[in-house]
């Protein structure tokens, strides 16, 4: 597994799309059950929104993605640095996606973080 | 030595905080800076338990004032954390006061007493949004009080989706 984080817009897709060649499932509108064979998944912190709101258990859903698609390449916003939102649905979100990008995290071989398009290896090797 | 363990909202700083001190053998105090307040906090209070259970720490709460705490010399302290500490010295009373000095003039007499002091502290100024003026002042002092601390700390620490990233001095 391959996870690529960092800010909005900071060029984590480019990364992807000049470092590997891999078809992109986007996690914004993608059926659920496709993540689970996809080879990319855009966008997982939007996916984690839509499944909060389907009721579904993210965190699960995060453990099964990690055993039964090992080889995912996994794009996701960061977040959390900011202030608690007042919404409690923003915050369950917010906190959510911290702990399933933890378990993506420690599943993952390597953890890369794009910064200005700037791509900072912060686990394993390219 | 001090070590400061920086991060967002659920990016395990908790668990690699609690990690750094799981090879020290002496006497560990938790100073716990989190009003339990609400269903939320108590949440976070039951979970920051549970993880600590039977990793020998005793805890103090100190929700403000840590200039007030005695340690006896040679033991180990984490404080968790920054960001509920400033916003409780900030909002305390009606009238908003700037809190840095009085909170680094604590850290400064904690880090004199024992022999690590760990200080889990929250990056909260990464989300672009304009607050409040009350929210952009906490933002303010909050990266104050990151930088003053980062400047005498002997390893500053970054968690990225449970990944330390070192900034300053090395990993633990």
């Amino acid at each position: 597994m391959i996870m690529i984080t960092g800010g909005a817009y900071e060029g984590k897709t480019d990364f992807v799309k000049n470092h590997y060649s891999c078809k992109i499932t986007d996690g914004k509108s993608c059926d659920f059950e496709s993540v689970f064979t996809a080879e990319c998944v855009n966008n997982f912190h939007i996916l984690v929104k839509r499944l909060i709101e389907s009721g579904q258990d993210v965190l699960a859903f995060t453990e099964r993605l990690c055993k039964e698609n090992s080889d995912l390449i996994v794009i996701t916003d960061e977040i959390g640095c900011g202030i608690i939102p007042l919404e409690k649905d923003d915050r369950i979100w917010r906190e959510q996606t911290g702990r399933a990008g933890c378990i993506i995290a420690k599943n993952s071989d390597t953890v890369v973080r794009v910064f200005c398009g700037i791509p900072t290896l912060i686990k394993g090797e390219l | 030595m001090m070590t400061v363990v920086i991060g967002g909202s659920k990016c395990g700083k908790s668990s690699y905080a609690e990690k750094i001190l799981d090879s020290f053998t002496g006497k560990k105090f938790y100073i716990a800076t989190m009003i339990p307040y609400g269903d939320e906090a108590h949440t976070a209070i039951e979970r920051h338990r549970e993880m600590r259970r039977n990793k020998g720490f005793d805890t103090i709460e100190k929700y403000t004032d840590i200039d007030e705490i005695y340690l006896p010399k040679g033991y180990a302290a984490l404080l968790e954390c920054m960001g509920n500490l400033c916003a409780n010295e900030m909002f305390k009373d009606e009238e908003i006061t700037a809190p840095t000095e009085k909170i680094m003039s604590g850290i400064e007499r904690l880090k004199a007493q024992v022999q690590h002091l760990v200080i889990v502290t929250n990056n909260v100024s990464c989300d672009g949004i304009a607050y409040s003026k009350e929210t952009m002042e906490y933002m303010r002092i909050m990266a104050d009080i990151n930088r003053r601390m980062a400047e005498i700390a002997d390893n500053v620490i970054e968690c990225v989706y449970g990944i330390p990233v070192p900034l300053k001095g090395m990993l633990l």
